[in-house]
């Protein structure tokens, strides 16, 4: 991990706006995310959370403004970001067992022409097992179950030495009983010094296992703790005044303001 | 066992013979490596438009009296990075112009060959394949292509395969996938390219995804797809070859069929069907 400085953050951008045709999808998002942070972003369908995650690791170009990762470029510092896509982005006809896949996060530092070496056997094997799945290395991870294929694919960021992580929807498609143990994954990575972002579509579930919450639709409705960020005015501007139902019985209740 | 030498070892005091088993057994492994790539990215349907598209080029040569190579390779790549730049491009629809892409090339390959009269070829061979004609030059061609190809895959294993299943996750840790793309695709063509000799136009496609698809039904590992494919492929290209000279058919269908046949068994091996019927002889 290649932290600059401490007041540096490792994931910033500064009025990032992005614009496909004549729609801006992104208008002059601003944030920052410090060490040791899980981030969740929520926000409603077309939000333009995935747009963010794309403009954040430089899949989708920025029309203004700037992404900065420990202060630097984002070409200057690939490899310190990790993107864990929707598993629907995969190729799942590829047969690809679980240790293949950490294994890939290790591509750049092999380098061009090389094969992997014991250094990279051991990353692949202590990333495996710091997310539990060392015992299901042979297993085909199209085949696994929602939580255990995201736990693979977070192996892989670690493998790879990222300290930044991004999870696109890491929760569609993992069932309750995983949700836990991934989360509890999550936490511990965080506590190791990762900054780590999550987008979901489940606002209770942001709102109980991160430690930030940034609401965007479009721009960035609110940023912060959840208990601060996520009131009834926001909820009201991120989904409009019909579309509180999830949030009751929910963070409303459990984090009384 | 004196017919069975006869059957298999009699062809090879032919010369032709010799190098028409060099050329299939090179088509029989190139082919099933990259089309492991084929079958798990979809491309099937663009091998077959490259196969098709590259007659205008192979027409060309002929009829300026050159190697049918110098026009088959580069046609091939360049229909393959144009047809890859339309697939890549959002808003056209990549079935409809591949179609009309390939059909019109292949239309205008045939107008071409007709139309010059008087070529060394049968349009029967090119569109059937017929290695049985193979000529020395061709065998240190097809050789040399293929061992460029065979470097190349060899050499970006790790980054084909990553770029293959995960392009997004790749781009993100700094993977050049779009160029990758493109040497995949050039690949694509150099075998096409190696391949139209033996199973001529219309069955390469057999050669590149039947094989490919009989490992990839036996083996749930994606880099010991590629070499069982290889043998298989070979397998069939040698059968094939025995049965283009013994019945003297052309060698495209012959080694089509064998590889089909290869396809057929796997599926019933892996559904259980022989299991089940070996149970119910015990």
């Amino acid at each position: 991990m290649n932290r600059v400085s401490p007041a540096i953050p490792p994931l910033s951008a500064e009025n990032v706006t992005v614009t496909f045709g004549d729609v801006k999808v992104l208008n002059s998002v601003s944030f920052s995310a410090g060490p040791g942070c899980l981030m969740g972003v929520v926000g409603p369908n077309g939000a333009g959370k995935s747009t963010l995650f794309n403009a954040l690791v430089g899949l989708v170009p920025v029309n203004e403004g700037r992404v900065l990762i420990h202060g630097r470029s984002i070409d200057d510092s690939r490899g310190a970001v990790a993107y864990v896509p929707q598993f629907e982005k995969i190729n799942a006809r590829m047969p690809m067992k679980a240790e293949e896949v950490v294994m890939m996060g290790r591509t750049r530092r092999v380098g061009w022409l090389r094969r992997p070496g014991q250094v990279d056997r051991e990353a692949v094997r202590s990333a495996l097992e710091q997310v539990g799945m060392w015992e299901r290395r042979s297993s085909i991870v199209s085949e696994l179950s929602g939580g255990q294929r995201q736990r693979v694919f977070v192996a892989r960021a670690l493998a790879q030495g990222a300290d930044i992580l991004l999870l696109d929807e890491i929760f569609s498609g993992v069932d309750v009983a995983s949700q836990e143990s991934l989360v509890s994954v999550l936490h511990q990575l965080r506590d190791e010094g990762r900054t780590i972002l999550m987008s979901s579509h489940d606002i209770n579930h942001v709102a109980h296992c991160c430690d930030e919450c940034l609401c965007i639709n479009n721009h960035v409705c609110a940023c912060g703790a959840p208990r601060d960020v996520l009131t009834s005015e926001v909820l009201t501007e991120l989904y409009g005044p019909y579309g509180l139902a999830p949030v009751h019985g929910g963070i409303l209740d459990g984090h009384p303001r | 066992m004196d017919i069975l030498a006869e059957a298999f070892v009699t062809p090879f005091q032919y010369s032709f013979m010799v190098r028409a088993l060099i050329v299939s057994v090179i088509v029989g492994i190139m082919c099933p490596v990259v089309g492991a790539y084929v079958v798990t990215r979809g491309l099937g349907f663009m091998g077959d438009a490259l196969a098709h598209a590259v007659l205008p080029g192979m027409a060309l040569a002929f009829m300026l009296g050159l190697s049918p190579f110098v026009g088959i390779v580069p046609t091939a790549i360049a229909v393959a990075f144009l047809i890859g730049y339309m697939t890549m491009r959002a808003g056209v629809s990549a079935d409809t112009s591949i179609g009309i892409l390939f059909a019109g090339t292949f239309a205008l390959g045939l107008v071409m060959m007709t139309m010059a009269g008087g070529l060394p070829v049968d349009v029967e061979d090119i569109i059937l394949g017929q290695v049985l004609g193979t000529s020395r030059t061709d065998v240190f061609i097809t050789t040399g292509l293929a061992g460029v190809a065979l470097i190349l895959i060899w050499a970006l294993h790790k980054e084909f395969v990553f770029t293959s299943f995960d392009p997004t996750g790749a781009s993100v840790i700094g993977i050049p996938t779009r160029a990758l793309d493109y040497t995949l695709l050039a690949l694509l063509a150099l075998v096409i390219s190696i391949a139209l000799q033996a199973v001529g136009v219309v069955l390469v496609i057999s050669m590149l995804i039947t094989p490919a698809a009989t490992a990839q039904l036996l083996v749930r590992n994606f880099t010991q797809s590629m070499s069982l494919g290889a043998a298989i492929g070979a397998a069939s290209a040698i059968i094939g070859l025995y049965l283009s000279f013994h019945y003297n058919l052309p060698s495209g269908p012959a080694m089509a069929l064998v590889a089909t046949g290869f396809f057929v068994l796997a599926a019933a091996y892996s559904r259980g069907i022989l299991g089940a019927l070996k149970k119910r002889a015990t």
